[in-house]
């Protein structure tokens, strides 16, 4: 209605309309991105790591002495283990998903393949694997307990049999045959037969690029002297599992060192702490933001209102209804804020490419980030202004017979 | 004048108890936000060793795959092979030299009520104490005679002395680790580390390490790094093999005291690598690096993406707090300007105007400034809270206090100068003209 | 609906300012036929109000501005009305001109009774039927002269070529048609209070309020101010004007006396029409 006197009146006071608008401004440009790094962390972390998280725990054993046989112990753990009341299925596990440390490697389709086709997890464990992790096997077979052999640990890795998760499967071999192809963990020979697909099961490092790539490898294979094992125990037993099993251990063997048990909820949680902290202190930022935005725009809202209480009496008196005050109001706020926010569209690429250089996987902000910030602040300004702009309405004619 | 002044604003301040509340806590909000991560990335980038950091560099070379490089950058990998650390240990061109591994290793502690349990070393060579110069509480380092004498002997840091000892003087006592018997030489202080920073491989914030051993005796009994450890290409099986491939587990670190011996120290390097390539090794081309500890620091990204992204913000949030600021006591020194035709009609000169206005928004700063500082103590306890790694860099140390305190006042001063000089502008006649 | 031809009737009396004088016949004002009531006699009361009081209560103190108020004011009448600091003559105007309620009686303003009316009828009728000129002039500081003029006819709901045209008017109506882009704060205060004339005439009302409309100006800007007024006077509009100034007072066609807000002493009759034919003050006030 009557934007272009309202302007101009804006004009004659520049300074508080450039103070407003910038802040409009900045809170946009810092609303959008913080939102659009919040939602990329979100779909991070929730990203499935395929196992069955809520009933699965595992530790480290570190035996130590000249004495101690490392492959016998093993095998002793895991008879002892599997026989523990509430225990639904042991393996010893090299690492498990987003746990942080382990084992990758390439890999190739031909010898000596001059760079890998693709990097992959490597689970070292034996032929309770599939059922332990609670991954489903979706092609093929799982490993029959005669293919988990004994291995040394040295340089190399030389299984005859692999399973892969399907997104493996189907970067190695696209046409989605997968199952008895030969495959290369190495650059020479021998080869290793894909002999079953899961349908997930995460890399060990959250951060990978080959998060979906993951292989098992049956072998009993202890890293010196310490193996890991993972225990998936009967539904909501976990926690009283801990606890038996701790017990278990520390009576079975003296010369080793049982490390703490950690879930996998808890792991999962450590994975992405980061990025956890990054959402919650963005959000921080935008709430504090908003608010702080919003109560500047009610304090100036306030002044402009009680410094111009004769002029809005005089309005008044020449016939403007309270409706129209009200009106006036909102639409400078509107106004200003509109101003605002068209800088802001322009800020807020400039921060996404900011973002871009100094982050390392960061995407430009989909343009779909504007306009629903836009609304946000529109709505937000109008909200804010709504107080100050009904006590602008009530401002009684007579005021402009009355006033000093 | 001061104390009148400075009572006119208080009364202004008073009067106006919701305005002011919300610029003083504008400004804390925004100090404390941008200080809370400024201290966060000054904590976890400063130098810590700011005297001899620029003498102290870090030994890459390129012994990688030919056909794809070790980093996407191009950059040489970020540890050194056992026979190339050996070799550069051997020749010892460098003014002081170490190799150093990270070691899981369990301790079997005499004290029967105590359980065995696992610690991590650091496997490195003499020279380490005297290069990172942690500080001793009993004792000394090693010396060089007992790296070529695969002794074992071996340093606490004061955590581990404590739980063992008792924090008493264990020098000359011995300590189980692994099945073997070492001879405690030297027991550190309380070494404080903000980040690992000379070992960037496995994480720059995480646990520090509890003990010290000689390398070579590591070496001797086949213990293996509880670091990273990366292939390019398959070795022969059996420990031998191992410490002949080409696999990088070891990171390698020189003091070189003058630019000239840098110099020096890199045509060595050139020539050791060329060299090597006559036997076949090193096909890439040669990439050869030395950096020293702060550009290492930034190499590895010991300040993180995150951080950053969050300081920028935090500075950006402080910037819309103050824009908020300023328009406030605009609008409220606007709101006044009767009140200054009136006084500088009445004989204030726009000094006393000023000083007056001036004094306004300093207090709004300073107070804004000093709970902007209690806030910035939360926030470093709430990134504690989120971050557990960052125990050692979420603290306010004196540097950043002062900063803060200094950056309110800046501030408010800052933004209380635009609107006073308005303030100032007003014409003693304005008012008594028109409306 | 704007298009209607309501033309304001002083409209090319006094185009160019300075320039020789010419009287032209007016035409009579036509009412506006959106108002609840469109009928006018050309002998009918304009504003008729009926033992009215006004109390104010604040902090348990009662002031009674106007007690037991009468008074009728005729169709094209100039009526000045005079009486001692407080005795409530800001208040009658106030009240005459919807800008406050009373506390009791009766008012009729142009055959409406007003007492039934609720804020946004009251507003309504304030925009379309009457015209205020203050003290204070009451310019919005931030509004150049044509922004100002038009503030009322944008509450009126004009079209913007209507708008324009009548700005123009009004504003060439007081010698102001150069000065459109200025601000309030670049003119002098005849000028100030001449824009203020000119925003209370550009919605053509049949009712002009002014408040002291000279308080604010020498003797000599407040003669062209009152020129001007007689002038519209003669076109047809009713005027209601306070004064505190008896020479002003005495030009008008009928003086109105407030004491203790009671009428004291009104002339029944019209007095004859003075009119000045000085034509240096009207150059002075250009
Ligand atoms: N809002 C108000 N609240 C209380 N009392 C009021 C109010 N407005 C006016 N009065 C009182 O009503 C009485 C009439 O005031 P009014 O303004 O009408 O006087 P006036 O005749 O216009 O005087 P002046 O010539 O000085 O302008 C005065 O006693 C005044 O104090
Ligand atoms: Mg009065």
């Amino acid at each position: 209605m009557e934007i272009r006197p309202i302007i101009s009146a804006l004009m004659r006071s520049k300074v508080a309309m450039i103070l407003i608008g910038l802040q409009v401004a900045l809170t946009l440009a810092i609303v959008c991105n913080s939102l659009f790094i919040i939602s990329q962390r979100f779909e991070r972390m929730q990203r499935p790591s395929g196992m069955n998280e809520t009933d699965t725990f595992y530790f480290g054993s570190s035996g130590f002495g000249r004495g101690y046989d490392a492959r016998a112990t093993q095998k002793a753990d895991l008879q002892l283990l599997r026989q523990l009341p509430g225990v639904a299925a042991v393996t010893p596990a090299w690492s498990v998903p987003l746990s942080g440390g382990g084992w990758d490697s390439g890999i190739s389709l031909q010898p000596r393949q001059k760079t890998a086709t693709a990097d992959s997890a490597i689970y070292i464990v034996d032929d309770a694997a599939v059922n332990t992790f609670g991954t489903h096997l979706i092609a093929g077979r799982d490993f029959k307990p005669e293919e988990v052999v004994d291995t040394a640990f040295g340089g190399s890795l030389h299984p005859a049999v692999v399973i892969v998760t399907k997104a493996l499967a189907d970067k190695l071999f696209p046409a989605g045959d997968a199952v008895g192809k030969q495959i290369y963990m190495d650059q020479d020979p021998p080869t290793s037969t894909i002999i079953g697909v899961v349908d997930r099961l995460q890399h060990m490092r959250a951060e990978s690029s080959s998060i979906e790539y993951s292989t098992l490898v049956p072998a009993y294979m202890p890293y010196d002297n310490f193996t890991r094992y993972l225990v998936r125990t009967e539904p909501g037993r976990r926690d009283e599992v801990m606890k038996s099993v701790e017990q278990k251990l520390a009576e079975s063997n003296r010369n080793r060192i049982v490390s703490k048990m950690r879930t996998l909820e808890q792991t999962r949680r450590d994975a992405y702490a980061d990025d956890r902290a990054m959402m919650i202190i963005l959000g921080t930022v935008i709430v504090a933001l908003l608010t702080i935005t919003a109560l500047g725009i009610v304090g100036m809202a306030s002044f402009w209102v009680a410094q111009r209480t004769k002029q809005i009496g005089t309005r008044r008196a020449l016939g403007a209804t309270r409706f129209d005050i009200l009106r006036y109001f909102l639409t400078e706020n509107f106004v200003i804020t509109t101003l605002g926010l068209l800088v802001g569209g322009a800020l807020t690429y400039v921060l996404s490419l900011w973002l871009l250089t100094h982050t390392d996987g960061a995407k430009l902000l989909p343009w779909y980030y504007v306009p629903i910030g836009f609304a946000c602040l529109w709505l937000l300004g109008q909200i804010a202004v709504l107080g100050p702009a009904t006590r602008a309405s009530r401002v009684p004619p007579a005021v402009a017979t009355r006033s000093v | 004048m001061f104390s009148y002044y400075l009572q006119l604003g208080l009364r202004s301040l008073r009067r106006n108890p919701i305005l002011t509340a919300l610029m003083v806590l504008g400004i804390a909000l925004g100090i404390a936000a941008s200080m809370t991560t400024l201290t966060v990335m000054h904590l976890m980038g400063s130098d810590p060793i700011p005297w001899k950091s620029s003498n102290l560099h870090y030994v890459q070379m390129d012994n990688w795959d030919p056909n794809s490089p070790y980093n996407p950058d191009g950059s040489p990998p970020d540890q050194v092979t056992y026979r190339d650390a050996v070799a550069l240990m051997e020749a010892g061109k460098a003014d002081k030299q170490v190799a150093m591994f990270k070691l899981a290793l369990p301790v079997q502690p005499v004290n029967p009520e105590l359980k065995p349990f696992r610690a991590l070393a650091r496997v490195t060579y003499a020279d380490f104490f005297a290069m990172f110069e942690p500080p001793f509480a009993y004792g000394g380092g090693w010396n060089h005679d007992q790296d070529a004498q695969h002794a074992r002997v071996v340093v606490l840091g004061n955590g581990i002395n404590e739980k063992l000892f008792g924090g008493q003087n264990s020098v000359g006592k011995t300590v189980r680790l692994d099945g073997n018997d070492y001879t405690i030489v030297g027991v550190l202080g309380d070494w404080k580390l903000r980040s690992r920073y000379y070992d960037l491989t496995v994480g720059a914030f995480a646990d520090p390490d509890d003990m010290f051993m000689p390398f070579t005796t590591a070496i001797d009994l086949k213990q293996r790094s509880s670091g990273n450890n990366s292939c390019w290409t398959s070795s022969a099986d059996g420990w031998d093999a191992y410490l002949q491939s080409d696999c990088v587990w070891i990171q390698m670190w020189v003091q070189l005291d003058s630019p000239a011996r840098l110099a020096e120290y890199q045509s060595f390097l050139d020539a050791y690598v060329n060299e090597q390539k006559k036997s076949g090794r090193f096909q890439r081309p040669l990439n050869n690096r030395l950096p020293d500890v702060n550009t290492w620091m930034a190499d590895q990204k010991v300040v993180s993406g995150d951080v950053k992204v969050q300081t920028g913000l935090g500075f950006a949030f402080l910037a819309v707090c103050l824009v908020n600021t300023i328009g406030l006591l605009l609008a409220k020194f606007t709101r006044k300007a009767g009140e200054i035709g009136l006084r500088r009609a009445l004989g204030a000169s726009r000094r006393d105007i000023f000083g007056q206005f001036l004094i306004e928004s300093g207090v709004v700063g300073l107070s804004g400034g000093m709970i902007g500082l209690l806030l910035t103590g939360f926030g470093l306890i709430a990134v504690r809270a989120l971050y557990t790694n960052y125990k050692t860099v979420a603290q306010l140390d004196w540097v950043m206090v002062a900063t803060t305190v200094l950056l309110a006042v800046a501030a408010a001063v800052l933004a209380g100068l635009y609107p006073t000089w308005r303030a100032c502008q007003v014409a003693p006649a304005a008012q008594l003209k028109t409306q | 609906m704007t298009d209607e031809p309501n033309v304001c009737a002083i409209r090319g009396l006094r185009s160019i300012p300075g320039a020789a004088r010419r009287i032209t016949p007016m035409p009579t004002i036509l009412a506006d036929p959106r108002l609840p009531i469109s009928f006018t006699e050309p002998e009918g009361v304009m504003l008729k109000m009926q033992h009215l009081s006004k109390v104010y209560r604040t902090h348990m103190v009662e002031t009674h501005a106007l007690r037991d108020f009468s008074i009728h004011v005729r169709d094209g009448e100039f009526v000045a009305v005079t009486g001692p600091s407080g005795s409530g003559k800001t208040t009658f105007l106030n009240i005459a001109g919807l800008l406050e309620e009373f506390t009791s009686g009766e008012f009729w303003l142009d055959g409406v009774a007003v007492s039934g009316l609720n804020d946004n009828a009251r507003s309504k009728l304030r925009n379309e039927k009457i015209g205020f000129i203050f003290q204070g002039f009451n310019l919005i500081p931030d509004l150049n002269l044509f922004d100002n003029v038009d503030v009322p006819l944008r509450y009126r709901g004009y079209n913007a070529a209507e708008r324009r045209k009548r700005i123009e008017e009004s504003l060439a109506r007081v010698g102001l048609s150069s000065r459109m882009k200025h601000y309030p704060s670049e003119l002098s205060g005849g000028q100030q209070q001449r824009v203020a004339i000119a925003r209370a005439l550009a919605g053509s009302p049949r009712l002009l309020m002014a408040d002291e409309p000279t308080g604010n100006l020498d003797s000599l800007m407040a003669r062209g101010v009152m020129e001007l007024l007689e002038e519209i006077n003669r076109a047809g509009t009713t005027i209601i004007m306070v004064t505190h100034d008896p020479e002003l007072a005495a030009r008008a066609q009928r003086n109105v006396h407030v004491m203790d807000g009671q009428v004291t002493d009104f002339d029944a009759e019209p007095k004859l029409r003075m009119q000045s034919r000085d034509a240096d003050i009207e150059e002075a006030v250009v």
